[in-house]
Parts: C-alpha cells; sequence; structure tokens
C-alpha cells in the first residue's frame, strides 16, 4: 500500500511494508513515537511515478481519491487506519523526508495560507483603490494648480485686455484664446470660430478695437503665453484623470458611482480608505463623512449637528432645493450604505441597484419638490433600524402639521358670505325644532302608554 | 470621644464587558460598609460606577500616558502584569508600535536603555485572557508553541497568542466568516507568525495541507457541536500528548439546561473522544454562563516502575 500525503510545500508518496499493523487502529499511534520506530514500520518516500499497478492508495480526502480512481486508474482507500497512518506521518515528517526541516515549510504555508485567502475572500493583489485614493489626491493638486495659473494669466493679461474677462469667463476658453490671439491688435485679424460662438467673437473683436489698456511687451507676451500652455496642459492630464477615474469607479463600485457620482465616490473611499472600510460604516456617519470638524464642533457648543458631509457634492443633493437639501442627503446616505455593501460583498459587477436606487430618489424628490397634499400621507422608505427610529419619532409631528395644512386651506376655501350664512342659520333652526317636535311627541306618547 | 470610622470607598472597578461587565477589580467590600465597584455598563466601553471619570478632580485610572507603570512577569510564560494604578494582563508587542483593536499599549524602559512595548489583554473581549485571570493552572499556550486556534474571528485573541508564542512559534488561525476573515488577514500580514485559514473546522481535511502537528489547539467555536469539531482537527493536527484549551458556551449548546450540566455533559463528550480534561474554569466574572476547559490528547500510559 502507498500512502500520498500532501504538504504546503508539495506531495510526498510513502510505502506501507507491514499492512497487518493497519488492521489494529488503536495502537497504530504507538509506532510513530519516533522517527526510528516509524522507519522500522518500513515508510519509505517514492516518487509518483513509481505508483505500480495494482497498488493501492491511501489518501487522506475521499474526494480526492475518487478523482485519483477516475483519472489514473488507481485504487484509493480511506478509512480509519488511513487516517492514523497519515497523523503518524505528519507527526515524524521532518524525520521521514531527508533535507526537510520546520522551517522549511513554515514559510511556504505562510505564502499558501495567504494566497488562498486572498483568493476566498476576493481581495485583488491588483491595488484599485489605491490607485483611485490617489488619483482623487492628484486630481485636487491639478485643481489648485489650474486655479493658481489660471489666476495668473487673467492678472497678467488684464492689464492689456480687461474686457475679455467679461467676454470670455471659462478659464480654459480665456487660455485658448490668449494663446491664439497673443495681442489684442491682432483679433481684428484672427478666426475664432474654433473656440467661441459667432456673437461672442463679434464682442471680443469689437472690445479689442475699443480697448485702452497698457501695451505688453513681447517678452511678457511669450511669458503669458507660456503660462496658458501650461492651463491648457493641466486641463488636459485633469480631463484624462477623470475619465480614468471614471472607469475605475465603475470598475470597483458601480452602484455608488451610479448613486453619487465618480468624484463623490471617490472621495468617500479616500476618505475612509477602502471601500471595505467603508462598507462597515452606518449611513448615519456617510452621511456626515467629511464633517468631522463641524460635527464635535456642534456636539461641543451643544448646537445643530451638520446634515451632510463629502455627499453635499453628489448631484442629487445639488439639485435640491435648500429646504430639502437635509432629507435628500439622508435619504441618500442610507441608499449609498446599501450600494457600497452590495459593491463590497457582491460577486456581481453590474449597477442595477444603484440605478433602481437613484430612480426612486429622483421620484421622492419630484415629490418633496412638488409639495403636494398626498407628501403628507406618503410613507418614507426607511432602510435601516435608526431611520425607522427616526421616522416614528417624527410621526406625529407630521400629521400634526397635515392637519393645520387642511384646516388652513378649510377656513380658504369657505367664503365670508351673509346670505349664505343666514341661510345656513335657518337650515339648522328648522332641524333643531323638529328634533323638539319629536322629542314632546314620544314623551307624550311614553306617558299614555304608562 | 473619636468619631466612628466609616468605611473606605471600593477600588475602582476594571471597565464593563460585553454582557454589562464584571465586577471590578479590587471592587470588593471594604471594612465598615464603604461601597464596592459597581458592575459596569452595557456594552464593550462600559465602565465600573467605583471608578468615576468626571472632567474635574485629580486623574484616575492606570495605563495612562506618562504614569509610572511597572511590568512584572506572570507565572503563564510570555504573559505579563502591568502594575500601575490599575493591574492589568499584557502581552509582549510582537509588533512595536502597531495597535490591532485600538488596544492600549505600555512602553517600559530596560536597564540598558532599550524599550520594550506590550499590549493591555482585556478579560472582557478575550476568553483565553478571562480563564488566565479566573485561575487556570496551565494555558500550555508558551513561546515556541505552536497552536491551532478555531474561531479566530477578526483576531483580537490571536493577536495575543501570537505575541505569547513569539517568533519561534506559530499559530493556525482557522476562521469561516468572510468578514471576520478580512480582518484576520489583514491582521496577519504584520505578524508572520500567524497562518490565516479561511475554511470550515468541521472540516479539518480542507486545510489538511497548511497545518503541521501542534502543541496545543485552543477551541472558541461557540457551536452545538463543538467537542466534535475538537475532536476531528485533534486526530488530525494534535501531536499525541499535546494539550487542548476549550471555551465553552452553555446557551450555544443548550439554553434550556443549567450551565453546569452543560459543562459536565461536554466534558463527558470530550473524554470519549480520546481527551483527558485536566481542570474546569468558570469564566464568570467577565461571561455569563461560559467555562473554559483545559486538558490532554492521547496522554501516553504512565508506566509502572516495578519495586526493587
Amino acid at each position: 500500500m502507498l500512502v500520498l500525503f500532501e504538504t504546503s510545500g508539495g506531495f510526498a508518496l510513502f510505502k506501507v511494508l507491514d499492512e497487518g499493523k493497519l488492521s489494529n487502529v488503536e495502537d497504530l499511534g504507538t509506532e510513530f513515537y519516533s522517527a526510528e520506530s516509524a522507519r522500522r514500520m518500513g515508510l519509505h518516500k517514492f516518487l509518483k511515478n513509481n505508483c505500480d499497478d495494482g497498488e493501492i492508495l491511501a489518501v487522506a480526502d475521499p474526494k480526492l481519491g475518487d478523482i485519483i480512481t477516475e483519472k489514473l486508474d488507481i485504487e484509493c482507500v480511506h478509512n480509519d487506519a488511513v487516517m492514523e497512518l497519515l497523523r503518524g506521518v505528519r507527526s515524524q515528517l521532518t524525520e521521514l523526508l531527508s533535507g526537510l526541516d520546520d522551517n522549511d515549510l513554515a514559510p511556504v504555508s505562510l505564502e499558501l495560507s495567504h494566497i488562498l485567502a486572498r483568493y476566498k475572500l476576493k481581495i485583488t493583489s491588483d491595488k484599485v483603490e489605491t490607485m483611485i485614493i490617489l488619483s482623487i489626491s492628484l486630481l485636487d493638486d491639478l485643481d489648485k494648480e489650474l486655479n493658481t495659473y489660471t489666476t495668473s494669466v487673467c492678472e497678467l493679461y488684464g492689464l492689456h485686455f480687461p474686457e475679455l474677462a467679461n467676454i470670455v469667463q471659462d478659464n480654459i476658453l480665456y487660455a485658448k484664446v490668449v494663446k491664439l490671439m497673443g495681442n489684442r491688435i491682432n483679433a481684428a485679424t484672427l478666426d475664432f470660430s474654433e473656440i467661441l460662438a459667432d456673437e461672442v467673437e463679434a464682442e471680443l473683436k469689437e472690445a479689442s478695437m475699443v480697448s485702452t489698456r497698457t501695451e505688453v511687451s513681447d517678452l511678457d507676451l511669450m511669458h503669458i503665453q507660456e503660462l496658458c500652455d501650461q492651463v491648457l496642459s493641466i486641463a488636459e492630464d485633469k480631463t484624462l484623470l477623470c475619465d480614468d477615474l471614471k472607469n475605475k469607479m465603475n470598475k470597483i463600485a458601480p452602484n455608488l458611482t451610479a448613486l453619487v457620482g465618480e468624484l463623490v465616490g471617490a472621495r468617500l473611499i479616500s476618505h475612509c480608505g477602502s471601500l471595505w472600510n467603508l462598507s462597515k460604516l452606518p449611513w448615519s456617519t456617510i452621511q456626515i463623512l467629511g464633517a468631522e470638524k463641524t460635527l464635535y464642533k456642534a456636539l461641543k457648543t451643544k448646537q445643530a449637528t451638520p446634515k451632510y458631509g463629502l455627499i453635499y457634492h453628489a448631484p442629487l443633493v445639488r439639485q435640491a432645493a435648500p429646504e430639502n437639501k437635509g432629507k435628500i442627503a439622508r435619504s441618500l446616505a442610507a441608499k449609498s450604505a446599501l450600494a457600497i455593501r452590495c459593491d463590497a460583498f457582491g460577486n456581481g459587477q453590474d449597477n442595477t441597484m444603484g440605478v433602481e436606487s437613484r430612480l426612486k430618489l429622483e421620484a421622492r424628490l419630484r415629490n418633496l419638490e412638488g409639495g403636494d397634499l398626498g407628501a403628507c400621507e406618503e410613507e418614507e422608505e426607511v432602510n435601516d433600524k435608526d431611520t425607522k427610529k427616526e421616522a416614528d419619532d417624527e410621526e406625529e409631528p407630521k400629521t400634526e402639521e397635515c392637519s393645520k395644512k387642511r384646516k388652513k386651506e378649510a377656513e380658504l376655501e369657505t367664503v365670508e358670505d351673509p346670505a349664505k350664512k343666514s341661510k345656513q342659520e335657518g337650515v339648522t333652526g328648522l332641524l333643531l325644532l323638529m328634533l323638539l317636535i319629536s322629542l314632546i311627541y314620544f314623551f307624550s306618547v311614553n306617558q299614555l302608554l304608562w | 470621644m473619636r468619631p466612628p470610622v466609616t468605611g473606605g470607598r471600593g477600588g475602582g472597578g476594571f471597565r464593563g464587558g460585553r454582557d454589562g461587565g464584571g465586577r471590578g477589580f479590587g471592587g470588593g467590600r471594604s471594612f465598615g460598609g464603604g461601597r464596592s465597584g459597581d458592575r459596569g455598563r452595557s456594552g464593550p466601553r462600559g465602565r465600573g460606577r467605583g471608578a468615576p471619570r468626571g472632567r474635574g478632580g485629580p486623574p484616575r485610572g492606570g495605563m495612562k500616558g506618562g504614569s509610572k507603570v511597572i511590568v512584572e512577569p506572570h507565572r503563564h510564560a510570555g504573559v505579563f502584569i502591568a502594575k500601575g494604578k490599575e493591574d492589568a494582563l499584557v502581552t509582549k508587542n510582537l509588533v512595536p508600535g502597531e495597535a490591532v483593536y485600538n488596544e492600549k499599549r505600555i512602553s517600559v524602559q530596560n536597564e540598558d536603555g532599550t524599550k520594550v512595548e506590550y499590549r493591555v489583554w482585556n478579560p472582557f473581549r478575550s476568553k483565553l485572557a478571562a480563564a488566565i485571570l479566573g485561575g487556570v493552572d496551565n494555558i500550555w499556550i508558551k513561546p515556541g508553541a505552536k497552536v491551532l486556534y478555531l474561531g479566530a474571528a477578526s483576531g483580537t485573541t490571536v493577536s495575543h497568542v501570537s505575541d505569547l508564542v513569539g517568533p519561534e512559534g506559530c499559530v493556525y488561525a482557522v476562521e469561516f466568516s468572510h468578514r471576520s476573515g478580512r480582518d484576520l488577514v489583514n491582521m496577519a500580514k504584520k505578524r508572520t507568525n500567524v497562518i490565516p485559514i479561511i475554511e470550515d473546522a468541521r472540516h479539518p481535511a480542507k486545510y489538511r495541507m497548511l497545518v503541521g502537528m501542534v502543541d496545543v489547539i485552543f477551541s472558541d467555536v461557540a457551536q452545538p457541536d463543538q467537542a466534535r469539531i475538537l475532536a476531528l482537527n485533534a486526530s488530525f493536527f494534535l501531536k499525541t500528548g499535546g494539550h487542548f484549551v476549550i471555551s465553552i458556551k452553555a446557551n450555544c449548546i443548550d439554553s434550556t439546561v443549567a450551565a453546569e450540566a452543560v459543562f459536565q455533559s461536554e466534558v463527558k463528550k470530550l473524554q470519549q473522544e480520546q481527551f483527558k480534561p485536566a481542570e474546569q474554569v468558570t469564566l464568570e466574572p467577565f461571561e455569563r454562563d461560559h467555562a473554559c476547559v483545559v486538558g490532554g490528547y492521547r496522554m501516553p500510559k504512565k508506566q509502572k516502575t516495578p519495586a526493587s
């Protein structure tokens, strides 16, 4: 009988010489008290190609045995005796395999365990999250640089042609115009149709004729145009980086991207360090992520805590009216928390959940913006226990508000008409009279019967 | 005539634990009827009322920055006691400067000028620490030992066991939950003597190629069939004459029966599987209805020497 033994370093094949000892499982362990006794039992290392026909192979896993039998036509066995045998081999492995030490197996086991863990937990070795964090950081730096350079261009060229700043308000277009035009005198002869609209171009040419500001030297103009080149170069880099970030975000967190957009999603991930860390946070924390300073200040001074942090820059929150921003931020944070968990733990790479959530939030926003009467009766969608509690707390004041609204509307609807009023009074009087007559009749009949 | 002597205030309570916390250390009754350290608030960061934390008044509580702390070795090798205002169980940090679960760290300067960092081991968060403080005779986990840890969770206790066995030892940490497994793997990245295994402890055959023979198995799986799980793993990996430490949660096995009866039945199950339980301690101040059983596996029979 041959024994197949598996380690993190590879496979080993041993031969059992005395198979009679396998009949008594209880006493088998005594054969492995030392390496000498194990060798006496006759366990020898064999290479896999030494497995002859008709040999029985002892394996630790019956499923593995089935596969070996199926593929190699080698009869496999797995029972208590085999388990004891393997236990014995494991206990004296370093002695039985020459040239093998515990120190040799430990690093191999460590490496293999980490590889298996990474595979099981779907921890990607390519640092996509790190790239996102670096990208968003670089994007901020580029924004700062772009602002600095465009400000410099506007200030320097403004001395020569100040009207241009009012005509062309976009910084990138401004830099393009300055680069193309150079001295304002050239404006009349140049064609700006590729950069500007026709009416803007006409306005620019007109302004260049009437402008009477300081002249600019060729050297200064050269410096200004170099600055313009820098601005355009940075703008191009920024565009490329944004596209790259968009692709990465759609790959790593498609649902979050669908809800809050690439930039806000990337900032949230960057703030927490990784998508995994972000997925552990409750929605209430996600809502105020980025507004920590304000939160602690508010808690210290016992003022109102902030309603939103980084999530404020999400398109849904930005397009909401000021009075609805808080509500939408709360709902968006709750949906985002679910989307993040879906991205972090889910197997699929589609953004259906994020898109559905976005549509629901957009519908809710329309409802809030519309401010129709049905909004009072409409229940808020609640995701977490915390929000449920919050909703329960808010229910009573809401109903009170609704009833107040209805009363006001009823008051407005009632028309102050004296004729109508007198008519109503007459009807009520008649009803009272009829009631009185019926009561008198009832009592009289009762008395007669008695 | 002297006024009657009133009792002094009880000692400051150790912070409360997960299930409402236990009685504070040094919180026994003081002579003359002073108030003892009360139970901590529920929640992991509860604090015994015996040691209030007001803003005014002198600073209280041990292990604060700058306070003088003496570290003494415990009778269990690799474990230490930090003696300050409050005594605390500590282990020597294998990765100085790194905290695993935001635990307190103590830095002590030796005579030769070198600094040694210790990590505070919270018995409310670790059943092994609770067993040590409960007075277990021997935990068998010592420097250089190879340990198979079943139910490693996020690796809070595993990190302390890693400190205990040191760089010469090895900890095979088995955890099935993927969520906890992430934290375990991240912790193992910094501690090279921890081998993380994301597998079900019910199927030791699945990780047979990763684990060698071990000296000790520590089991904290809190499952109804935990005795069977321990036996399976021991038959694969625990050396003859090796030891086991098992934490038993009575409610997980049978919540209808008294805790003592559950512990007794579990010990019987272990005895049927070639285990030889040597001692049993309750983790009472720290965990409710928990016990820790320590013993040996396939202990070699003592040979009787003939009388000369």
